[in-house]
């Protein structure tokens, strides 16, 4: 039931910073398609609800048996986006439908979760793994991060590994595999910066480490949006009140940054509140997963949970400065149909293993 | 669904839950000390960012004041000039860049250079929307087709500037001083947004030293950069700009001097002879100015930027190159040997202290012999009591003179009459010039002072240095019977619309009181210099141009400048050539000092020059007693700047 109030209480929020996000005047052009931006978020938001509640109706444990099935769709999916994608701004992610765009990399995140909370359920090896045993479900994250990655979407990706990552950090694994994949990870870095990146990804992260080098571009973004939340204060400006937002300095203000539309108008206290719910969602799966009965509802509650959390720690991050501009959408939050529906999908995943002690 | 999946053992996971709940705790703590950074610690400078966002400040130019001589005429003022700006991403490279060098008429070259900062700016995000000046000063003609041809030129736009503007060009330049933009240190200096980088102030000259006059007061008005959707402009302007958000920018004082331009002018066309040199008259009444010349000259339009920076840079070259140093004031920066013009000084010295009486004569037979040296006299006078001496500028009386005197008490004459301190008239560097006493040998000699300084010493020569402001109000002194005035190069300061702000009196340094009697003797042989058969400015009289005075031919020691080139060797080791006097010798008005550099025999080369200036002075001053007896009847000359000055602005 907390989780229920807690979900509801910051989709309510979200919607509402929506309102005061697309009321800001940009220009005709804009202000046309996004006028009623946060009305279209309400219709997702049930939508996502009924299938959440649909979720949470069924017993987790069939998803296990499902799960194979699910991840294998979700990669075709992904593949066909290469064929059949629309292109925003240098990306293509979205395949369209009819009238419908939807975005295959979103609801990849829970399948991830399934198929790797699947393989930790049927390894129940007692002594501590090596990488030998972990090269299977790294693999299960790694594919849908490549395809994902060629997109180019890094944000997404990020969580495919981040929340995979987390699930495995639950079992015993030798220190020495732990000190060898940390090594590993910091090589495959590197050689993914020098090779495997685009100039424009290497370019945020270049401007996060020194923002006044090149004040234009992704830096440019970056100062805005911390300029938006320093603006708020410890009060905030109040509801539709933030200049920064209504003058149209925050880029993407409906879907990447409403972070930063939230903190300017609500200030300081507002933040806290926020983030208190967050915390209060993210500890929560991990309260479910402990009370799991089996290995997989566990494993499913904190890959879960993990999703929310990384998502929210790196939106959040990259909008005040603390992380480099990534693009990932803020869960609950942000505008956007597919990623609303995951989050609540996945949310329904931790509601049934809840309800299943 | 059949049956459920078996269930696993979960316990594995149990101790490892708060590594979890820890990194959550971590992270979120993270952004909330971020938070609390951004928000409580620095909420007002991101305010201030954020306000800076949507406020604009349109900046509201201010006036320079006006600079005018005595009567009215303008020297220093304001013109516009017409700069290009461009809103780089509005402008089109490949269509309308090349219709705008068109109308610009831009070479290849310039419209080559022009096109790449334009595509730099355009790629650049934050750069691409803002205003950026690519030329100054466009011709009128230009400017007029630019306005025709607007509506083709979307992202152009043309905005007058105010340039400083000096009428009368290189003449009086040292003194009016000239523009340059502010540095970076000055603006450290004046953090409390008195100078904007890409302003300008006075660099030299009346123009720095009445900078805080000149300037006048900038004013602002605030704005509201772009439109909120929902709310009416006035709400907007009433929540951010609250009630400073304008001020009238206050126009600079103008500035009169004491300058007569007419006079500055005469004793340009007196100099066009010569090379290098420096003339000054003052009101021996009052100490001010009347005129001051320094050649070779500058011209401040150029120096102060109306012909765009790249002119500045490529003029300011040439200066520093110059053998000559153009920059050079030499009525006051330059100290150089005063020669015989300071033998009056040295006679009155000897007069004052009983060394020698008026009557007794010095057999002259081409040089004095003094220890185991010979010092030279120009010529063999043979004998010749004081007043002989200063007419023919006897030598060997000098030095019989010298020989008896001490050096101190001719440094101490020299002081009274203001060598060797700064004569305080506050403008441009000013050289202290040097009168030696035995203590400074002593200093400079590692103790072996020897008597033939003094002989030296007592022709104006050896260590003796003076500046020719210092030498003009000394003589200036010697006329009106022994009151040393600080001299004065503004007469008054004004508003824009000619009310009188602050008036400034004639300043008195010092009342000499030499002994009327011996005074007098030394204008009597001053009057001979000029008068007497045997004067060694008679050769150059005039009729009718009423002058006393003294001439002067100093040696140089032979140093050439840095710079200049080996032929030149001989020019530079010319003397100096020197005339000091005033007029008229009865009841004198006005002091005038020429000195030419390397200009040879003082007698031959700066008396014509004098004599010139005096004259024009002459006709001027009839000039205007005739106009001013012919308007209204009884007004003082005087008073016609105020009828002049309509016109002017």
């Amino acid at each position: 039931m907390p989780l229920l109030v807690v979900v509801v209480a910051i989709a309510s929020i979200g919607i509402i910073n929506l309102y005061s996000a697309t009321s800001a005047y940009v220009d005709a052009t804009q202000r046309g398609a996004l006028a009623d931006v946060y009305v279209t978020q309400i219709y997702w938001f049930v939508i996502g609800f009924l299938a959440a509640t649909l979720v949470a109706a069924i017993d987790y444990r069939h998803f296990e048996r499902l799960a194979p099935i699910l991840y294998v769709s979700g990669l075709v999916m992904l593949a066909l986006v290469f064929v059949l994608a629309t292109d925003v701004r240098g990306s293509a992610r979205w395949i369209q439908l009819g009238s419908f765009n939807f975005q295959p990399s979103e609801y990849m995140k829970p399948l991830v979760v399934l198929m790797v909370a699947r393989h930790i359920q049927n390894d129940t090896k007692t002594e501590a793994r090596t990488f030998l045993d972990l090269v299977l479900p790294i693999g299960i994250a790694l594919v849908p991060t490549a395809l994902v990655m060629l997109q180019p979407d890094l944000g997404t990706s990020l969580i495919y590994v981040t929340s995979s990552a987390a699930m495995l950090a639950m079992t015993r694994i030798r220190t020495g595999t732990v000190l060898t994949m940390t090594g590993a990870f910091a090589a495959v870095s590197l050689l993914m910066w020098n090779f495997g990146m685009k100039d424009y990804q290497r370019a945020r992260i270049t401007s996060f480490l020194e923002p006044e080098k090149d004040a234009s571009g992704t830096a440019w973004h970056a100062i805005q949006s911390q300029t938006a939340i320093g603006n708020g204060g410890l009060w905030g400006e109040g509801f539709m009140q933030g200049t920064q937002n209504q003058f149209g300095f925050l880029p993407d203000q409906h879907s990447d940054f409403p972070f930063a539309v939230f903190a300017e108008e609500f200030g300081f206290l507002g933040c806290l509140v926020l983030i208190g719910l967050y915390l209060f969602l993210s500890i929560w799966s991990l309260h479910v997963a402990s009370q799991a009965k089996d290995r997989f509802g566990a494993a499913l509650a904190v890959g879960a949970g993990a999703i929310l959390f990384f998502q929210a720690f790196f939106n959040m991050g990259m909008s005040m400065g603390l992380l480099p501009v990534v693009g990932v959408t803020l869960p609950l939050f942000s505008y956007g149909g597919s990623s609303l529906l995951t989050m609540l999908v996945s949310l329904g995943l931790l509601m049934s293993v809840s309800m299943r002690r | 669904m059949a049956t459920l999946l078996q269930r696993s053992d979960v316990g594995e996971f149990r101790r490892r839950y708060r590594y979890l709940v820890l990194l959550m705790f971590l992270c979120f703590g993270a952004c909330l000390g971020r938070l609390f950074y951004l928000q409580v610690l620095h909420g007002e400078e991101y305010d201030a960012r954020a306000r800076r966002n949507i406020i604009g400040e349109r900046r509201l130019a201010t006036t320079r004041g006006v600079i005018r001589d005595a009567y009215g005429k303008v020297l220093a003022s304001n013109r516009p000039s017409y700069n290009l700006y461009v809103v780089p991403g509005r402008l089109n490279l490949s269509e309308t860049f090349p219709r705008l060098a068109g109308l610009c008429k831009w070479s290849e070259v310039e419209a080559t250079t022009l096109r790449e900062t334009l595509s730099k700016l355009q790629k650049s995000e934050q750069h691409k929307d803002q205003q950026a000046l690519l030329y100054v000063d466009l011709p009128r003609d230009v400017v007029a087709a630019l306005k025709t041809f607007a509506s083709e030129l979307p992202g152009v736009s043309v905005m007058s500037s105010s340039v400083r503007t000096f009428p009368y060009g290189a003449l009086g330049a040292h003194l009016l001083g000239y523009m340059r933009e502010v540095d970076a240190e000055t603006l450290a200096m004046h953090p409390d947004a008195a100078y904007r980088a890409g302003d300008r102030l006075g660099a030299v000259g009346v123009e720095r030293r009445w900078e805080s006059y000149l300037r006048g007061q900038r004013g602002f008005r605030k704005f509201i950069r772009k439109r909120a959707m929902r709310e009416r402009m006035e709400d907007l302007e009433e929540r951010y700009l609250g009630d400073d958000r304008l001020q009238e920018p206050a126009p600079g004082r103008d500035i009169s001097l004491t300058l007569d331009m007419e006079l500055v002018e005469s004793a340009e066309r007196a100099m066009r002879g010569q090379l290098a040199g420096a003339v000054v008259v003052v009101d021996v009444r009052t100490g001010r100015l009347l005129a001051a010349h320094s050649k070779p000259s500058f011209d401040p339009n150029v120096a102060s930027g109306g012909h765009g920076q790249a002119a500045v840079r490529e003029a300011f070259q040439s200066y520093y190159k110059d053998p000559m140093s153009p920059t050079l004031d030499r009525t006051i920066s330059a100290a150089y040997p005063p020669g015989s013009t300071f033998k009056p000084f040295s006679a009155l010295t000897a007069l004052e202290s009983n060394l020698i009486s008026p009557t007794e004569q010095v057999d002259c037979r081409g040089g004095y012999e003094y220890g185991k040296r010979y010092f030279r006299c120009t010529g063999v006078h043979r004998h010749v009591n004081m007043h002989q001496a200063l007419v023919q500028s006897c030598n060997t009386y000098f030095y019989e003179l010298g020989s008896r005197a001490k050096i101190d008490s001719l440094a101490d004459m020299g002081a009274r009459f203001g060598f060797g301190v700064k004569t305080g008239i506050g403008i441009n560097p000013e050289a202290r010039g040097r009168m030696p006493t035995r203590a400074w040998y002593t200093r400079q000699y590692r103790g072996a002072f020897r008597g033939g300084f003094t002989l030296l010493a007592s022709i104006g020569q050896g260590a003796t240095t003076v500046n020719v402001l210092q030498l003009t109000l000394a003589y200036a002194a010697l006329a009106n019977g022994g009151t040393l005035y600080r001299p004065q190069i503004v007469r008054s300061i004004e508003t824009a619309d000619g009310m009188v702000v602050q008036d400034f009196p004639p300043r008195v340094r010092r009342l000499i009181e030499p002994e009327p009697a011996q005074l007098s003797l030394i204008q009597g042989a001053m009057a001979g210099v000029v008068n007497e058969k045997t004067g060694t400015a008679h050769g150059a009289r005039i009729e009718g141009v009423d002058l006393a005075g003294k001439t002067g031919t100093a040696q140089v020691s032979p140093l050439a400048p840095r710079g200049s080139d080996q032929s030149d060797v001989a020019y530079f080791n010319r003397d100096h050539a020197w005339f000091a006097g005033y007029s008229p010798a009865g009841s004198p008005e006005i002091a005038v000092v020429v000195l030419i550099e390397h200009g040879g025999g003082g007698g031959k080369n700066a008396v014509p020059v004098a004599m010139r200036i005096v004259q024009d002075y002459q006709r001027l001053k009839e000039k205007r007693l005739k106009a001013a007896r012919e308007g209204q009847s009884g007004q003082d000359p005087r008073a016609a700047p105020a009828a002049q000055r309509g016109g002017k602005n």
